[in-house]
């Protein structure tokens, strides 16, 4: 499966990034392609393309504060989840996807 | 005929203590009458009465009426209105820095956490003390007052001259005793008001009106004590208790009891009072006196003035002590932060003692750099000496390191006084400091006096305009034998070490060559009368007048080396009085005109190969050192207690970014730029790496998530990560709050961007027993990392190396090699290696 993902929290040191790995880690164990993109101190980075974004089936989001950008995922099927999810039980949040 | 004039007082503080007692020593030289008559509230004084103008509450822009009355009239009033419009202006008491040091009253997590009860107070006298309550009651007067019978008025009075006279000489008993400057100050702070005419004459004339001797001096004790009260000047109110313990001991002299002996300490001790008088303070046992808590005392109280120059923490203000505490009870004093703890339990215990070792350890950290040369990271050397006044600060200056006394200020060895010091009193002084600093240079300044600076025994006329007058070396060849006297001390003295002097307010060649000449003289005296000296003694001069900067090559034919005194270069070469508040602000040493001016005289004066340093007040801050390290200086002299970290801050400099800087900082326009090149490239200047062994402590006993924070915080402050851990600390917290930052298998990563810390930095602490955390997996935690950016950082390549960090740590393999590490030392590589950083 194809999957986008945003992950933030409020300071944005940490934890943005520690979740990013976790999704990104975990999709490769399930043989899932993804593309995570950071919204913390450093600001955007590994930004989601309107590309990337057309062509996955479903959006992750692990975040503490509203996305920046949220229209562009206009139309698609987003599971959202605290930030703190997506560290602690990472696999589990891919269990929701087959639903 | 009486003469009258009036004024209004100039004075921010009102008429206090020592304006009034100039005042009334001027007006003691006259025959007339003086009185004064505060318009304000009616009150009149006696001008010959430091006691009585106090009295009479004059406040800032008060109109008073001056009128004098006798034979001399006509030459006092003149003389009073001279002192009044010229001098009284610039007599204010300087105790500003004690309102400005008052710390914060934040109670700590690790410590509000402890379970323990907190008075607060305000600190008033910094350190950390524990010790078990004593209690000290008021005064009281004895009690044999009320049995006593009168006698006639005249064995009365009789009664009462012997008091003075023995409480006159039991304070100059406790004089001879003293050496620093402040116990002194105090003492003939007390003998000025023995000896004040408003006390023996309402005493006496009490007396005559048919009360006995004790009941007499309770009453002007008391009109005295309320007037000052009334005052709406603290300062004046503060005076109050000095007044009420030289009643009570002229009474106690009268009937008996003495009451030193009645406060015995035996153990480490906090003496607790409602307010403690001086002389009762001074006659405690040092040895187990370790705190002082005073509900009512204030901040410019002579007891809490004592306890800062002894060094007793000492906390005011902290809420009904004597009811709330209990005798005996143990208790510790923070007067670091400014409250008092009870019911200690071992968690604050705990805390107190990592504070203890927090601070040895930060003492030592900086004493590491004092006991070195001060040199840059591109190894260029600049000395670091200490400003002194008196000999008490030598131990403070050479205990810290410095480098050498860049400026020993001997006017105050003549003020406060009614005599000069002999040559003789002046050579012990000068010897022991030349002894004190063994090898290294002791730079003797001779009198500087005139300006704000007055010496009775020198009778020198009020001014129009003293800044500009006859002051420092002007007034030397009237005042021949009186430099002599101080010259011949100072050679005899350099026969003892590496003594080096130095003439104030040199704007001539003809001054130079004038005080050279007297230095021939003296030293030719002694060659003959076979005392030793040293004749290769290094004669220098201050530069503070603009007109000596432009004939430094001149000056450099008589002259071994120069130091910049930037208080009064600053203000003659800007044209500004620095206490007239409404210019103040345009006196800054940050002009770009005056750091030109100081690129001019360094390179004047290097050019003619001789030694400049700086020893006013722009050398002692911290934001100016890359400045002056761009500067040139070949020394900079500053308080003997910044020695250490002013020594610290330059190990971290480069004099190739500094002398970039100090370029920039010629090219600024105004001070505002100035300041921001500072803040900007000041930072660049001290670069710091992220990682440092001293941050990873593998062998940690904290038992709670307070206590890790804690003592990684204290980590901080001992490497000068950090100024204000209790701050990072709060920012810490601040986070944790929000959720906790345990991320599972066994792992926190605690985080924080705050201007608390000096520098982006990890710190690394793994637990011996494992604490609780609140982590997601609801697991405890055995190592923790601290991840802590400046704000004005954020964004930045240390961001970059957090964020790299976060996603390693979601790594099992990383997060095992992390737990397995032995020496803080291979973390840190195995860190810079994996995060690519260097360290």
């Amino acid at each position: 499966m194809k999957i986008v993902a945003v992950t933030a929290c409020p300071t944005g040191i940490a934890h943005t990034y520690m979740a990013a790995a976790r999704l990104e880690k975990t999709a490769k164990d399930l043989g899932h392609e993804i593309k995570v993109e950071t919204q913390g101190a450093l600001g955007i980075e590994n930004a989601l393309s309107d590309h990337d974004i057309r062509q996955a089936q479903v959006a992750i989001f692990a975040v503490d504060i509203s996305v920046e950008g949220r229209e562009r995922f206009k139309g698609m099927k987003v599971i959202e989840v605290p930030l703190q999810e997506a560290i602690k039980n990472a696999p589990g949040i891919f269990q929701r996807l087959k639903s | 005929m009486a003469l009258e004039f009036k004024f209004a007082c100039p004075l921010p503080h009102g008429l206090h203590a020592r304006p009034a007692s100039q005042m009334a020593s001027l007006a003691n030289g006259f025959l007339s009458e003086c009185a004064l008559t505060n318009l304000r509230n009616g009150s009149t004084a006696n001008v010959k009465s430091v006691l009585s103008i106090i009295a009479s509450d004059i406040r800032l822009n008060d109109e008073c009426s001056v009128r004098v009355n006798g034979v001399d009239e006509t030459v006092a009033r003149s003389a009073l209105q001279r002192f009044i419009s010229h001098e009284l202006p610039h007599c204010d008491a300087p105790l500003a820095d004690l309102l400005r040091s008052q710390p914060s009253r934040n109670v700590p997590r690790a410590l509000r956490s402890a379970g323990v009860e907190i008075c607060p107070g305000i600190a008033v006298s910094r350190g950390i003390a524990e010790g078990d309550v004593v209690m000290v009651g008021n005064l009281a007067a004895p009690p044999e007052l009320n049995k006593e019978s009168r006698l006639d008025n005249g064995h009365e009075q009789e009664r009462v001259t012997r008091a003075l006279a023995a409480v006159q000489t039991r304070i100059h008993n406790m004089l001879a005793r003293r050496t620093s400057p402040t116990e002194i100050g105090v003492l003939e702070a007390h003998l000025a008001i023995l000896g004040d005419v408003s006390l023996s004459s309402g005493i006496m004339e009490r007396i005559a009106q048919g009360r006995s001797a004790g009941q007499s001096i309770l009453e002007v004790n008391q009109f005295f004590g309320e007037l000052l009260r009334k005052s709406e000047s603290a300062y004046i109110r503060e005076r109050a208790l000095d007044i009420q313990e030289i009643g009570f001991e002229l009474l106690e002299e009268i009937y008996g009891a003495r009451r030193d002996s009645s406060v015995q300490l035996d153990r480490p001790s906090v003496v607790v009072a409602d307010n403690l008088p001086p002389q009762q303070l001074l006659a405690l046992d040092r040895k187990w006196l370790k705190a002082l808590v005073l509900e009512a005392a204030g901040i410019t109280s002579h007891t809490v003035i004592l306890a800062r120059s002894l060094g007793i923490p000492a906390l005011v203000g902290v809420k009904e002590p004597l009811r709330i505490l209990s005798p005996g009870e143990h208790v510790i004093v923070d007067a670091n932060r400014g409250f008092l703890v009870r019911r200690a339990t071992p968690p604050a215990h705990k805390f107190y003692q990592g504070q203890a070792n927090t601070l040895r350890h930060r003492k030592a950290t900086l004493a590491r750099h004092a006991g070195r040369p001060a040199v840059t990271r591109d190894n260029h050397r600049i000395e670091v000496a200490a400003n002194i006044a008196s000999t008490d600060e030598l131990g403070a200056a050479f205990g810290n390191g410095a480098d050498g006394i860049g400026l020993f200020r001997t006017e105050m060895l003549f003020l406060d006084r009614e005599t000069a010091p002999s040559e003789q009193e002046q050579f012990e002084i000068y010897c022991e400091s030349a002894r004190a600093a063994g090898k290294k240079p002791v730079i003797i300044r001779t009198l500087d006096i005139g300006g704000d600076k007055r010496v009775a025994s020198l009778n020198l006329p009020a001014e129009d305009n003293p800044f500009l007058g006859y002051r420092g070396v002007r007034l030397y060849p009237d005042h021949q034998q009186l430099v002599q006297d101080q010259l011949r001390a100072i050679a005899r003295a350099s026969a003892f070490g590496s003594v080096q002097v130095m003439a104030p307010m040199i704007s001539t060649i003809e001054e130079v060559r004038w005080f050279k000449e007297q230095i021939t003289q003296v030293q030719n005296e002694l060659l003959t009368a076979q005392i030793a000296f040293d004749p290769a003694m290094p004669v220098g001069a201050m530069i503070e007048v603009p007109s000596a900067a432009f004939i430094l090559d001149q000056l450099s034919n008589e002259l071994d080396f120069f130091s910049i005194g930037t208080n009064d270069l600053n203000q003659y070469f800007l044209a500004v009085d620095r206490g007239n508040p409404k210019v103040a602000a345009l006196s800054n040493v940050r002009q770009p005109s005056f750091l030109r001016f100081l690129k001019h005289i360094v390179d004047e004066v290097h050019r003619a190969g001789k030694w400049v340093g700086m020893c006013g007040e722009m050398a002692g801050e911290l934001q100016h050192l890359p400045l002056l390290l761009g500067l040139g200086l070949d020394e900079i002299s500053v308080a003997g207690s910044d020695v250490p970290v002013i020594k610290e801050r330059i190990s971290r400099l480069s004099l190739g970014e500094c002398q970039k800087l100090f370029a920039a900082a010629l090219e600024c326009v105004d001070v505002s730029q100035v300041d921001a090149l500072l803040s900007s490239n000041g930072r660049n200047a001290s670069p710091r790496t992220l990682l440092d062994r001293d941050l990873v402590l593998l062998e940690s006993d904290s038992a709670t998530k307070e206590e890790v924070i804690r003592e990684m915080v204290d980590a901080f402050y001992v490497e000068g990560r950090t100024d204000d851990p209790d701050r990072l600390e709060e920012a810490i917290w601040a986070r944790e709050e929000v959720y906790s930052t345990g991320l599972g298998h066994g792992f926190a990563i605690p985080h924080t961007k705050t201007d608390a810390v000096n520098a982006g930095s990890i710190g690394v602490v793994k637990l011996r027993k494992p604490v609780e955390w609140g982590s997601l997996d609801d697991k405890p935690v055995e190592m923790v990392i601290l991840l802590a950016a400046r704000d004005s950082d954020a964004g930045g390549a240390q961001m970059q190396v957090f964020s790299r960090l976060a996603r390693k740590l979601m790594d099992e393999e990383f997060r095992s090699e992390l737990l397995r590490a032995r020496d803080p030392g291979g973390l840190v590589s195995f860190f810079a290696e994996e995060l690519e950083v260097t360290v």
